[in-house]
């Protein structure tokens, strides 16, 4: 079975200053992987590596079998779809509509396929009566929802996305989770940095935990929910769901909301 | 040249485009771009030759208009002055940092909103072009091809220009706002917290500037 | 409980932004005292930012409008907003300058700006960051450096735009803390945020916001166990009391899981 994306003993360095060190790790097609820690961890240059903006300074990354020291950032837009922070700032079309075709366009796509990508992202995440709106006329947290439409509209094999609930309230938080469940159930997969462990919970399967620039932790994520102990350890903070199944001592220790519903009612019920 | 105090620097790059302009043309031109181009390598502080190159490409294209308008001698004439006065801004925006200027601004007993307007014009240039590298970032990574001939480098131009504006004045607007929630009360003066040296031998300099360049113009109208 | 002083009150506001026809607030009626955190809660959009720009009089006086109604204030107001790259000055070496920023414009004394920035850096447990260049820092660092510019000014109301939304979790819990303790030093806190989990702890009153207008005002227990939050266009509760109602458990739904485990036993 061949990797969506792979990290070879990984390392970079910002001007001397070491960012990342011996990072390994592979993501297979279908995948839903969260990759959290710490502020100044390690994670936004990650992802630059992944998208080929920054190249190793040893190891290889590869996306798919390519190498992406040996790519340009618009070579592998072909294969992976990103979102960054401030992605309302990137905004350019004159219309919502537009900007989101633009990557698709861009990367060669025929117009009428363009067009229907365009319409299936928009209504994932709710934005189809803004289709027509200038982006800047949006408030932000929405123009964040049309990059991230934009990123979908791709529909690339890996998408990698930095902080997409960052700011959006519960609707949103709900459509986005919704939109990416459904690119991993079509096959993608997903690399999401994000501070928002619940999210992440509901959302992901896998945590990837950044501590100054090495992994520390790759495991299934509900097993590091629920360990407080070596949450504690990597700086982080178990989530109300998570910690309530951990107090609860909760059968399977589950922290999606819907199994914990479960397993709250079957105790109370007891 | 940082140990210079900001006001000396502004009044270096304020003479120097002005000398251009009285001087007779077209030899006070292309020295006084020699000397601006010549600060420009020499203070980039290790970019020095980067800001040449900008100072150069930005120049450029005015360069090529002036040729098609006026032909070679319109162009060395105009176009030299028109150097002095780009490289001269731009070691300015280079070896000033805004917090000196707004120091030196408040010091001198400037109110604090026109030091931070003058300041705000001066970082303009490299906030624009740190913020131009991150769209550009973000649209290389939806697809954007930025190599390739003038075609396709125009297009990238497209792609990059409209959300730069747009995202800089909508930025402007932002810190605006954001600058009157620091603190800023009419009538209130600013504490300097930590003015610039002035040396009465720069202070003698600036005069002595603004002296000759009076002292030029008036020798050449009469 | 001693009589509360009230620090902020907004009586009957309705604000139009300029050339617009709908109003982003609508009729609001609100008091926050000395030494309460009262929370903002609602979608985007609903007009949480704009009312703490009119709370924090930047609004109509900065960026025009029209404003009905009256608001009063016992002292100064600081405003931390959402984008604290924005509200950076842009105009300081260091962190210590940026954070000095603030009172420096107010026109205080060397010595009181010093102490001001010192204690403040030390609050947001930001001091070993005091000779960085401001440029450098990440997102996180720089919420908590700006925090601390606008601690630094000494207000009397505090008003914050989402201040966690860049922070990791334990620095979000930080910061939940702090403003507890400012509050307990007499300072009144008006704050907008999407972090519901953390309100129980942290507020003692909630303001739910809806297309400009009051939808519920009361205490945080009343307002957040409120099964109206979870309608379609609502912003929802606290993860437990989600989970609690998902499993079809008698209302009203603990918030926390101290209180979903008192419940339980």
């Amino acid at each position: 079975m061949s990797a969506v994306l792979g990290f070879e003993d990984v390392a970079f360095a910002y001007a001397g200053r070491p960012a990342l060190s011996g990072v390994s790790f592979a993501v297979a097609p279908g995948e839903r992987v969260a990759l959290v820690g710490r502020n100044g961890a390690g994670k936004s240059t990650l992802l630059r590596l992944v998208t080929g903006l920054l190249h190793p300074t040893s190891g290889v990354v590869r996306v798919g079998d390519w190498d992406t020291a040996r790519r340009r950032p618009d070579e592998l837009a072909h294969r992976v779809g990103s979102l960054f922070q401030h992605a309302d700032q990137q905004l350019f079309a004159r219309t919502v509509a537009d900007d989101v075709a633009f990557g698709p366009r861009v990367t060669g796509i025929a117009a009428p396929e363009v067009a229907a990508r365009v319409e299936r992202a928009l209504e994932s995440l709710g934005l189809s009566d803004v289709a027509g709106e200038h982006p800047y006329d949006l408030p932000p947290p929405w123009r964040k929802l049309a990059a991230l439409a934009g990123a979908l509209a791709l529909e690339s094999a890996l998408l990698v996305l930095d902080e997409p609930t960052a700011g959006l309230d519960r609707r949103a938080r709900d459509r986005v989770a919704a939109a990416l469940a459904t690119r991993a159930e079509r096959g993608a997969a997903l690399l999401v940095v994000t501070h928002d462990l619940g999210f992440a919970a509901e959302t992901l399967d896998r945590a990837l935990v950044l501590e100054r620039g090495r992994l520390a932790w790759d495991a299934p994520i509900a097993g590091l929910l629920t360990d407080a102990e070596r949450l504690e350890g990597l700086g982080l903070v178990a989530p109300p769901l998570a910690r309530l199944s951990h107090a609860l001592a909760l059968p399977g220790r589950p922290v999606r909301e819907r199994e914990v519903a479960r397993a709250l009612a079957e105790r109370c019920r007891a | 040249m940082r140990a210079l105090h900001p006001f000396t620097l502004i009044g270096i790059a304020v003479v120097l485009p002005a000398l251009a302009w009285i001087l007779p043309a077209p030899w006070g031109g292309i020295a006084t771009a020699t000397v601006a181009l010549g600060l420009c390598a020499v203070g980039g502080a290790g970019s020095g030759i980067r800001l040449l190159r900008v100072a150069l490409l930005t120049a450029a294209p005015f360069w090529f208009f002036l040729f098609l308008l006026h032909g070679v001698g319109g162009m060395v004439t105009t176009g030299v002055r028109l150097t002095t006065m780009i490289a001269s801004f731009l070691w300015l925006i280079a070896v000033l940092p805004p917090a000196c200027l707004v120091e030196a601004m408040v010091a001198a007993g400037w109110p604090a909103s026109a030091a931070f307007l003058l300041s705000a014009t001066l970082s303009a240039v490299p906030a624009l072009r740190e913020r131009a590298s991150r769209i550009v970032d973000a649209q290389r990574c939806r697809g954007l091809d930025t190599r390739g001939g003038p075609v396709a480098r125009f297009a990238a131009l497209r792609a990059l220009a409209l959300p730069l504006v747009l995202s800089a004045l909508h930025e402007v607007d932002e810190r605006a706002l954001a600058l009157e929630t620091r603190g800023f009360t009419p009538g209130v003066r600013r504490t300097p917290l930590a003015p610039p040296r002035d040396r009465p031998a720069e202070r003698v300099v600036r005069w002595g500037m603004l002296v000759i360049c009076v002292g030029l113009l008036v020798w050449r109208i009469v | 409980m001693a009589d509360r002083v009230s620090a902020l009150v907004l009586e009957g506001v309705t604000y139009h932004y300029p050339a617009t026809r709908t109003p982003a607030l609508a009729d609001i009626t609100l008091t926050v005292d000395r030494g309460e955190v009262a929370g903002v809660i609602g979608n985007t959009g609903a007009g949480a930012s704009t009312l703490l720009l009119v709370a924090g009089d930047l609004v109509p006086r900065v960026l025009g409008g029209e404003l009905t109604g009256r608001v009063t204030r016992a002292g100064r107001s600081a405003l931390l907003l959402p984008t604290p790259w924005t509200q950076a000055s842009g105009m300081a070496f260091t962190v210590r300058d940026e954070v000095a920023f603030g009172p420096a414009n107010l026109g205080w004394p060397l010595e009181r700006i010093t102490a001001a920035v010192e204690r403040s850096l030390a609050r947001v447990d930001a001091t070993h960051l005091e000779a960085r260049d401001p440029a450098t820092l990440s997102g996180g660092e720089l919420q908590r450096v700006i925090l601390a510019g606008i601690l630094a000014m000494q207000p009397e109301i505090l008003l914050l735009d989402e201040p966690t939304a860049e922070l990791d979790p334990a620095g979000a819990v930080a910061v939940w803390g702090l403003l507890r303790e400012l509050a307990a030093e007499g300072t009144a806190i008006l704050v907008a945020t999407s972090d519901l989990d953390a309100l129980p702890d942290a507020a003692d009153r909630i303001l739910w916001l809806a297309g400009g207008r009051v939808r519920a005002v009361g205490s945080t227990r009343d307002v957040l166990s409120d099964a109206a939050l979870w309608s379609e266009a609502g912003p929802g509760s606290t993860a437990v009391a989600g989970a609690w109602r998902r499993a079809a458990l008698d209302a009203p739904p603990p918030l926390t899981v101290a209180d979903a485990v008192e419940r339980v036993r």
